[in-house]
């Protein structure tokens, strides 16, 4: 693996997509200060879940489909014809998008928690559902990037972005129903139990068996443009 | 040195509707090859396998000494690509185009992609998607340019450019050819721009290789024959007859394997040669591709 040269892809696609990728920190950045600035109030945590769940899956669609992007503007002939495999194309893609991705995404979700927990009064029973949550959108985020990557196609891209949607209402109508998640959400202490790590580890293993796959499907491809 | 700078060997590419066909190729180094063949011929997917981006189903390919498409990244050093259906980034300007590409070629020419800025009247701050389609090829020639490759891989470079845009890539290319190391592989359906350029010429058809061989070779051997036939005299039996044009009496011959001693050899036999014609490449590849089409073993 050519580290150097995956390293100069990520920095083209960042670089290409800058003006997106910083719109997203700010706007992340100001719901951070606005929630700060609101003294942690209740208020302020929901207005601020709403804007990140809406920043964070708009930048993973955003970052994530900039891979079907280069086959629809037909730059990815001229990426293709530089020295590199295509194990460092996928690596730089995947790593590219989620570096980025993960950077909101550890500031905004330690800033949710945090606000849960020095919020006075805030039950922090609903802890084990954020991060659930949490993890729950970044396995939708992997899943529009492994689609992004080995189908090259908006078309796909696009239909990936909604199931990732609709599995995040679903996963979190369902999860609030599960005695261990739902039943403590009102408690005053966190109630991590064997459930929530199971929910946890499960989201986890699906996003490490979605990056193989992608990485699978892109060593077996036959036709690359 | 290698001998050859590119070699395909019974190489075959199987998709629904069209399948490239037991390719044999060699490019010796040096060499600027014309690969001419009509739309969908298999140009464009001969050279991706070449690149690399497409893996053949059967057969070897190396480029530069590298087997393809398992050492495509160490290959793909010394080759530059261009090809009518690669774009730019339209977000980005040419400079911005021109650092990433010299971060990645350590044998990238500063002076020359300079010289070459001037030559194609490119400004270096506009961005791709404010250049017209003309300036868009130049600022990809110029990419693939001063890297300064062994290998120049070109598909149709010149599809849709205006007559001066078109002149001065060629003009370029010719520029290339002072270099004696640099090999040259250029795709293309004009046939005026491959007899300008090349000194090899492979025909390509419906996935497979009608011909390959130095353009001296191509030319001197096919002439066009203006014959008149006396009342009750028969034509007669000339080498390398690809096709026979023209009425009965003024049949106009076309053969592939021209010899001086032919036009004696009609006239002994009572029939008169109106004229010898010079065949362009353009007259060449028709006739050679209608033929292969028409069955006729050649």
């Amino acid at each position: 693996m050519n580290i150097a040269m995956v390293s100069r892809l990520i920095c083209k696609d960042w670089y290409l997509n800058r003006v997106g990728i910083l719109a997203s920190l700010f706007a992340g950045v100001v719901t951070l200060g606005m929630v700060a600035a609101m003294h942690r109030s209740q208020l302020a945590l929901i207005l601020g879940v709403i804007v990140v769940v809406t920043i964070l899956i708009g930048m993973g669609a955003m970052v994530m489909i900039s891979a079907a992007n280069e086959r629809r503007q037909q730059t990815l002939p001229f990426v293709m014809t530089l020295p590199i495999s295509y194990r460092e194309y996928t690596t730089a893609k995947i790593v590219g998008g989620m570096l980025i991705f993960l950077v909101l995404w550890v500031a905004l979700v330690a800033d949710i928690v945090a606000t849960i927990l020095l919020t006075p009064g805030f039950p922090h029973g609903l802890i084990p559902f954020v991060v659930i949550m949490a993890v729950e959108i970044l396995m939708s985020t992997c899943l529009i990037t492994a689609v992004s990557v080995t189908t090259e196609a908006h078309g796909w891209t696009v239909a990936s972005a909604q199931v990732g949607a609709l599995s995040l209402n679903v996963i979190g109508w369902s999860i609030v129903r599960l005695p261990e998640i739902g039943g403590s959400m009102k408690s005053t202490t966190v109630q991590w139990g064997g459930t929530a790590t199971t929910l946890v580890a499960a989201e986890l293993a699906t996003i490490v068996f979605m990056l193989l796959i992608t990485f699978f499907v892109q060593a077996h491809k036959k036709d690359f443009i | 040195m290698i001998d050859a700078a590119v070699e395909f060997s019974g190489v075959s590419k199987r998709y629904t509707h069209f399948t490239l066909d037991r390719i044999d190729l060699k490019l010796p180094t040096g060499c600027i090859m014309g690969f001419v063949g009509a739309n969908g011929a298999g140009k464009s997917t001969t050279l991706r396998i070449l690149m690399g981006l497409v893996h053949q189903d059967a057969g070897s390919v190396k480029v530069l000494g590298h087997a393809m498409p398992e050492q495509q990244a160490t290959a793909k050093r010394d080759i530059g690509f261009l090809s009518e259906d690669m774009r730019l980034y339209g977000s980005a300007t040419l400079a911005w185009h021109m650092g990433f590409v010299r971060s990645i070629y350590p044998h990238w020419d500063s002076k020359y992609a300079e010289d070459l800025l001037r030559r194609f009247d490119l400004k270096c701050e506009q961005k791709i998607k404010g250049m017209s389609h003309g300036q868009r090829v130049k600022a990809a020639l110029l990419l693939a340019l001063a890297r300064r490759p062994r290998l120049l891989v070109l598909d149709e470079p010149t599809t849709g450019l205006d007559p001066i845009a078109r002149r001065e890539v060629l003009g370029e290319l010719m520029a290339v050819l002072a270099d004696e190391e640099r090999t040259v592989l250029f795709s293309s359906h004009n046939t005026l721009e491959v007899e300008q350029i090349s000194d090899q010429i492979t025909f390509i058809d419906r996935g497979r290789i009608l011909e390959s061989s130095d353009k001296e070779t191509f030319l001197d051997r096919w002439r066009r024959l203006r014959l008149v036939l006396p009342p009750n005299t028969k034509l007669p039996g000339l080498p390398g007859v690809v096709n026979v044009d023209g009425s009965g009496r003024l049949p106009v011959v076309t053969t592939n394997r021209f010899e001086p001693t032919m036009v004696s050899a009609c006239t002994e036999a009572g029939v008169a040669v109106q004229a010898v014609d010079v065949m362009t490449l353009e007259e060449i590849f028709v006739a050679r591709v209608q033929s292969q089409r028409e069955g006729q073993a050649l």
